[in-house]
């Protein structure tokens, strides 16, 4: 019997699990977590990996390593932050955006066209730990990619650039880039509407792996570990990734992690069936797809949440009878306090639907839409974005939807998302809700790359239906 | 590398596709690399995808009728996207009832579209004008230069002439649908 252990070191808390590798798969053995310390990981890293191996705390890590075969990923920092530069708004821009997001990434700003003077001191200002620059198809417009490419040399930018832009000009990008660190990969978009992102999210990967990393201790880890840590975004990506290629039952499916800093949607289902009477506009998203929202989450981002989420939040607590200044004084409470659990009733409920609201928002962002046309030929609907009806399963995830056993934080919001503005929103026509009931995603994720069967086995046995109570959603 | 890279697409709430795909077949087959932006397409993603192609130049179609309120102001958006030199065609249906096709063309030229075509025409003949308005405006018909050269110069093309007994009528054959 073989151990393997899985360690997430996230922004608030450094998780692990010990899992034991059978005949058949992978079982649980335990879990545990740790307070991440944020200016050294090592030592969250290292407690946690000697709790899960019955090991005293003083072991040397050269000592537990020895023992059990280790994965771990970093959410360091808060995530990867990444600023997009595209050419035109709904193709490249759009694109480059996808791409930073399923890599892990979180998306500071995002630039089209030319970039003023303006835009490159806001790059400045930001510091992203990456740029990514794109624009144009292969042999296609170089004019703005070239004038991009001079100003970003001479800006005062420090972070790596990747270039993921029209291939035919790549040369001539790293010549007048070349005091800057530029790492040149496969056009994101080749063609119009063509889309090409794995290369760009692998080479976002290596960078996250190198740089970002290197502080904070984690390097240690790597040198002693001899493997990279992953993304912890990326490692649920992968996770649903590889769920439906092992059980098809479970293709088309979603998973949405609300944190207290960000809210996570992932989607695995196609993202537009051509019939006669749809017609997609726009880029033709892939069937993998994640987008992370900064601005939504439960403590963290409490505050931006209250803001952004303001229309649905009013629209709810009328429903429930709260006035919006409850809310108001409850969010000062949980963002002063970042640990803060709710405490009576009202907290609970409180809580529930800034939930509901990240849910809300975070769906309307990555689900597409459909708006209906009256053509000399007949009804016709325009698709924008991505499809979502066919998927069947959504999956709860994160600290908050993990423990949350009722399908109303996810349904009641996509409820009423159905129509948004004279659009509908093409959300799951008859999903059933689940939760991952130990919060295993992340730490599964880690283990997809060399146990993918195994992971995926483990990650559908320990969801729990939830809408089996009778809860319906029409 | 090489070919000169063209748009094309049928323009507002058109859904005719038929003559579409005939149209990225002949132009594919007569040495352009042709962006198909299918039915329904509006001037905005015309224009985005020639900007990121560095496209010579985009072909309109439109056979529903609507297409002079479609296409109004399609050259000036062009201006303001920095598209300027770019050979502007469009062909089809254009207009409902029985204009002339001289009046048709007269109205969309206005427009600032540098060929007009009715719904039947040669299409041999129609990419011969192509690889020449390109090179006018671009100075090598393959990759070449950008000049200064404004449009609406070597308007009204030979056979627009054979055009006029069309009047903007039901088509002869070459209709989708």
């Amino acid at each position: 019997m073989k151990t393997v252990i899985s360690i997430d070191i996230g922004s608030t808390w450094t998780k692990g699990a010990a899992f034991v590798l059978t005949g058949s798969g992978f079982e649980l053995k335990e879990k545990t977590s740790v307070p991440t310390t944020q200016d050294n990981l090592v030592v969250g890293f290292h407690e946690t990996l000697a709790r899960l191996l019955h090991q005293d705390r003083q072991t040397p890590l050269e000592q537990l390593k020895g023992l059990s075969e280790i994965f771990f990923s970093s959410s360091a920092k808060g995530g990867l932050r990444l600023a997009a530069i595209g050419l035109v708004p709904d193709l490249t821009l759009q694109l480059a955006r996808l791409a930073a997001m399923s890599a892990g990434g979180k998306v500071v700003k995002s630039f089209a066209f030319a970039l003023t003077a303006g835009d490159v001191s806001e790059l400045e200002k930001l510091n992203p730990d990456i740029v990514l620059f794109s624009g144009g198809t292969d042999g296609g417009n170089s004019k703005y990619i070239l004038e991009n490419a001079k100003k970003l040399q001479s800006s005062r930018l420090s972070c790596p650039v990747v270039y993921a832009g029209n291939r035919a000009v790549a040369e001539d990008v790293l010549n007048i880039m070349k005091s800057r660190e530029v790492l040149v990969t496969e056009n994101l978009m080749p063609e119009v509407g063509q889309v090409n992102i794995e290369p760009v999210r692998e080479k976002i990967r290596e960078i996250f792996l190198k740089r970002i990393v290197a502080g904070r201790g984690l390097a240690e880890i790597v040198d002693l570990f001899g493997s990279q840590p992953k993304p912890t975004p990326l490692a649920v990506f992968e996770l649903i990734s590889v769920i439906p290629e092992f059980y098809e039952e479970w293709s088309d499916l979603a998973v949405i992690d609300i944190g207290g800093a960000t809210t996570d949607f992932y989607s695995n289902t196609e993202s537009y069936l051509e019939t006669d009477t749809v017609v997609l506009k726009g880029i033709r998203e892939p069937k993998v797809k994640r987008t992370v929202e900064g601005d939504l989450g439960l403590r963290v981002s409490a505050r931006s949440l209250f803001e952004t989420g303001q229309t649905y939040l009013e629209d709810r607590l009328r429903e429930e009878g709260f006035e919006l200044k409850e809310m108001e004084e409850f969010v000062n409470r949980i963002s002063s306090r970042l640990d803060y659990l709710p405490e009576s009733q009202t907290e609970k409920k409180l809580d529930q639907i800034l939930a509901e609201a990240c849910v809300y928002y975070a769906a309307l962002r990555h689900s597409g839409g459909w708006r209906e046309v009256y053509t000399p030929q007949g009804r016709v609907y325009v698709q924008t974005g991505k499809d979502l009806r066919r998927v069947k399963a959504i999956i709860g995830s994160g600290g908050f939807l993990s423990a949350e056993k009722s399908t109303a934080v996810m349904a009641i919001p996509l409820r009423k998302l159905r129509t948004y503005g004279e659009e509908k929103k093409l959300l799951p026509d008859r999903p059933s809700f689940y939760r991952d009931r130990h919060y295993l995603f992340s730490v599964l994720g880690n283990l997809v790359e060399k146990y993918p069967r195994e992971a995926a086995s483990l990650a559908v046995a320990s969801v729990e239906n939830l809408s089996q109570k009778g809860e319906s959603y029409d | 590398m090489g070919k000169d890279t063209i748009v094309i697409g049928v323009i507002g709430s058109d859904c005719h596709s038929v003559g579409n795909k005939i149209l990225e077949l002949f132009f594919t087959s007569e040495g352009f690399k042709v962006v198909n932006l299918g039915v329904m397409v509006s001037q905005q993603e015309f224009i985005d995808a020639a900007i990121e192609t560095n496209a010579r130049a985009i072909l309109v179609s439109s056979l529903y009728g609507h297409g002079e309120i479609d296409c109004q102001g399609f050259r000036d958006l062009c201006l303001e996207k920095g598209l300027e030199p770019i050979v502007l065609y469009v062909g089809g249906n254009l207009v409902v009832g029985k204009t002339p096709f001289s009046v048709v063309e007269e109205k969309f030229k206005r427009m600032g579209f540098d060929r007009v075509f009715p719904s039947d025409v040669d299409l041999k003949q129609v990419a011969e004008l192509l690889r020449q308005d390109i090179k006018e405006k671009f100075g090598s018909s393959l990759n070449g230069q950008e000049n200064e050269g404004q449009s609406n110069q070597n308007q009204l093309p030979g056979q627009a002439a054979q055009a006029d007994q069309n009047d903007g009528q039901e088509p002869e054959g070459s209709r989708p649908k």
